[in-house]
């Protein structure tokens, strides 16, 4: 019983080194380059590009409701 | 799960980001709310459209003003109303990040993050209005260069040079394009002896406001309350009325730009002479205001290709990269 307590614990704490080990510092040269890294124009594209498209759709001329796209009205006489 | 959001909570209009799908919501800043019962009525466009036009029993007001909240508990009734719009709900608590002005004081901001907070927010993190309108601007400041924007919003008019991903010189005046509407509502209370209102006083401003003479210029029709007679009454308004009725607020604006020119560095001072000063915000759509700033500073100014998105796609851009862009927030430099 002892031993499976301790193996728990054991576990659980190279568990928890293994998370700290993982998690990227919030300081540091490192952290500075994710920071820029993350301000380039290539990391910002993807906002940029999906609110454009947003007010591009919005400025779209509305469907005419009832007819095909791409077919002629009847009524254009 | 929740989807994290990003709030430009503006004194004029409240946009919503939400993160991988864009902006959910672009409304007024404003709730229309029964005096008595003190149950709400309305947000956002249908609450703007009540303001001045409605009976005793309901008030339609804007929370903030200046770019801080005036009334903690109808701004946090406002986020909750908000927040519920774009799919939040006591079950789905999103990370949210909220531009501010930069000039806010520690009060105000504590009041901002408890209101996201109690309004159903997880998390509630502060950026400054002209960081995140350089990130939703395209500016190039991930480099070593001075990139200087601009942000003229409904409360406040923010000038920053940024460079390396930081801000290096600010200057904020809390005067904002509000303001020079309420100074075409005083000059023509003044000169003309009638009451308009505030929405009024804004479609003069659109219509014929300017900052500097412009090419086409018409007059208009302005229709209020003679304040001798309490009749309905109409006048005339000529762009140079208004030009002259708005020149104290322009020349505040147009100053701390000056201001803020001098505080940069002088490696920078000449990166802004080639690259030009970035305009942002509804305030910014004023005609003739970036020729007016471009001849006080000389200095080109060029106007942003959304500069009423700006903001919020700055701040979205933050919650899109939420881990790497932790130092922008304002607690996390305190």
């Amino acid at each position: 019983m002892t031993w499976i307590i301790l193996a728990a614990i054991v576990l659980v704490a190279a568990a928890v080194l293994f998370a700290l080990r993982r998690r990227p510092s919030d300081s540091g040269p490192e952290s500075f380059r994710r920071h820029i890294d993350a301000l380039s124009p290539q990391a910002r594209r993807e906002v940029i590009d999906r609110v454009n498209r947003q007010a591009a759709a919005d400025n779209a001329p509305p469907k005419r409701p009832g007819r095909d796209p791409g077919t002629t009205s009847g009524d254009n006489t | 799960m929740a989807r994290d959001l990003a709030i430009d909570l503006g004194t004029a209009n409240t946009l919503v980001y939400m993160k991988g799908k864009g902006i959910v919501l672009n409304e007024p800043s404003v709730i229309a709310l029964n005096r008595q019962t003190g149950e709400v009525l309305a947000t956002g466009r249908e609450a703007w459209q009540m303001i001045g036009r409605t009976p005793g029993y309901i008030v339609a007001v804007r929370p903030l003003r200046g770019g801080a909240i005036t009334d903690f508990e109808i701004t946090e009734r406002m986020i909750r109303l908000l927040l519920q719009r774009v799919g939040v709900s006591r079950f789905t608590r999103p990370k949210v990040v909220i531009c501010v002005p930069s000039a806010i004081t520690e009060v105000e901001r504590r009041a901002v993050t408890d209101a996201a907070r109690r309004a159903g927010a997880a998390d509630a993190q502060l950026i400054e209005q002209p960081m995140a309108a350089a990130i939703g601007a395209d500016l190039p400041i991930d480099e070593p260069v001075g990139n200087m924007v601009i942000d003229i919003g409904g409360g406040t008019s923010e000038t920053a040079v940024i460079s390396l991903g930081g801000i290096v010189a600010l200057e904020a005046v809390r005067v904002g394009s509000f303001d020079i509407d309420a100074a075409i509502q005083t000059y023509v209370r003044r000169e003309h002896g009638i009451a308009i209102g505030e929405r009024t006083a804004e479609e003069v401003k659109v219509a014929i406001g300017s900052a500097e003479v412009t090419e086409e210029e018409s007059q208009a029709e302005v229709r209020g309350r003679d304040l001798m007679t309490g009749l309905p009454k109409t006048v005339i308004l000529t762009p140079e009325e208004v030009r002259f009725a708005i020149d104290d607020v322009v020349s505040s604006i147009t100053s701390s730009v000056v201001r803020c020119l001098s505080k940069a560095p002088p490696e920078l001072a000449q990166d802004f002479l080639v690259r030009g000063m970035f305009l942002v915000g509804g305030g910014g759509l004023l005609r003739g205001l970036a020729q007016r700033i471009q001849r006080e500073t000389q200095v080109p100014v060029k106007m942003s290709n959304m500069p009423l998105e700006a903001v919020v796609m700055g701040a979205g851009h933050c919650i899109e990269h939420y881990d790497a862009l932790k130092r922008m927030f304002m607690g996390a430099r305190r």
